[in-house]
């Protein structure tokens, strides 16, 4: 876009920290838009144009230490709610919930929504997807620099987890055997193995038959669900009491978006790492 | 958070026409109360010298899309109000709504499927129990 009729850099930056509604300190912003790729392409071209040494080397400083920090804060803050919201949930769920939101084709797709394809300097047009996760990523350790770690969590709570709305647990979090998984969560907490019982079935002998299984824990029903076959039935039914237990239904309370009071949460994730 | 979809704002026009009349009138008084009503969009003004094509108002969005709007013979409040159009507009694009509802979630309680108020094979029955 740079290259096309009406284009000022400067502009667009300010109009970038209105538009996210923050205050970014602006040389900060403008190195978290550097990439290293784009530095090495431009002292290339330099060279090639035939300048000596001395102006071949570009005043510019590369956004990788602004991504680290980033990136780090992100997960940490990320991993922090989750563990406050669902306090059942166990660590490797977490780690696949915070690695689908880190993940790069999300971080891309929030990153083109937010016009950061047109203000990141880089070597190759369009961007590749990797290149703007990065320099979201460093816009986010720019924010935490300018702003301290309060108001970059509310940006990262406002901009990455809106993006889970409407997806299922196990599409997040690949679970191989989840019968297993609910066996140990149910010893956990003392509670005995669950017993598969079918509960209705339709349609045995035809192409398609509907079987309804239910778990039982000492006569108490834990969770039913429906399946193909027998097996595929006692699987469901095994994910939905493990939906259950961690607190991941589809009819929990929609996230919190109100104002934090405990800025020492926030601290404690700066601190941590 | 709300972001605004609007990203720039181009306004391109020729002095000398007589139909960008309006076009230089905003220019000249209302674009900076504009400017700095909605910091968040970039106006670029570009007088282009000699009778040239239409004045026109093209607008960018954060999804991509750019919308022209001709802003011949209009007056300068009429343009004000048009650029205060497309900036609370978002880029999607401009046709007919099928239906003006949509829910995620279709059902509060449970879809009905045919096997909802049937009870459970496993409910005992004898000649006094009946199914609850």
């Amino acid at each position: 876009r740079s290259e096309k009729p009406n284009w000022d850099y400067h502009a667009e930056i300010q109009a970038f920290s209105h538009r996210v509604q923050e205050n970014f300190s602006l040389d900060l912003l403008k190195t978290a838009f550097v990439n290293p790729c784009y530095i090495e392409s431009e002292e290339a071209r330099r060279r090639q144009l035939g300048l000596d040494k001395d102006a071949v080397a570009l005043q510019l400083q590369d956004n990788t230490g602004l991504t680290e920090r980033g990136l780090r804060f992100a997960r940490a803050y990320l991993a922090q709610c989750f563990e406050g919201a669902y306090p059942e949930l166990p660590a490797k769920g977490i780690e696949a919930l915070v690695n689908f939101l880190t993940s790069q084709e999300l971080v891309s797709y929030v990153a083109q929504n937010l016009s950061i394809q047109d203000l990141t300097l880089c070597r190759d047009f369009p961007a590749p997807p990797d290149v703007l996760q990065r320099t979201f990523l460093a816009v986010i350790g720019a924010l935490l620099e300018s702003s301290g770690p309060e108001r970059t969590g509310i940006f990262v709570r406002d901009f990455f987890i809106p993006q889970l709305i409407g997806k299922d647990l196990f599409e997040i979090w690949e679970v191989v055997n989840p019968m297993g998984l609910l066996v140990e969560e149910l010893t956990k907490r003392n509670i005995s193995a669950p017993e598969p019982r079918i509960t209705r079935q339709l349609g045995v002998s035809t192409v398609l038959p509907v079987y309804f299984v239910g778990l039982y824990c000492d006569k108490k029903i834990l969770a039913e669900g429906p399946g193909e076959t027998l097996l595929a039935a006692e699987e469901e039914a095994a994910r939905v009491a493990l939906r259950k237990l961690y607190g991941y239904t589809e009819n929990r309370r929609p996230w919190d978006y109100s104002k934090p009071k405990q800025g020492l949460a926030a601290e404690k994730a700066i601190s941590s790492n | 958070r709300y972001v605004r979809q609007l990203q720039r704002l181009q306004l391109l026009f020729s002095p000398t026409a007589a139909d960008a009349r309006g076009a230089r009138q905003f220019v000249e008084e209302a674009a900076q109360d504009f400017a700095r009503q909605h910091p968040d969009v970039v106006l670029y003004v570009s007088p282009h010298s000699g009778p040239g094509p239409a004045p026109v108002l093209r607008a960018e969005y954060l999804n991509g899309t750019v919308r022209e709007e001709l802003v011949a013979s209009k007056t300068s409040e009429e343009i004000v109000q048009l650029a205060t159009k497309l900036a609370n507009q978002s880029g999607l694009d401009i046709i007919r709504i099928r239906k003006p509802f949509h829910t995620d979630n279709p059902s509060v309680q449970g879809q009905w499927h045919p096997l909802t108020n049937k009870p459970s094979i496993l409910t005992v029955q004898g000649p006094r129990l009946q199914p609850q």
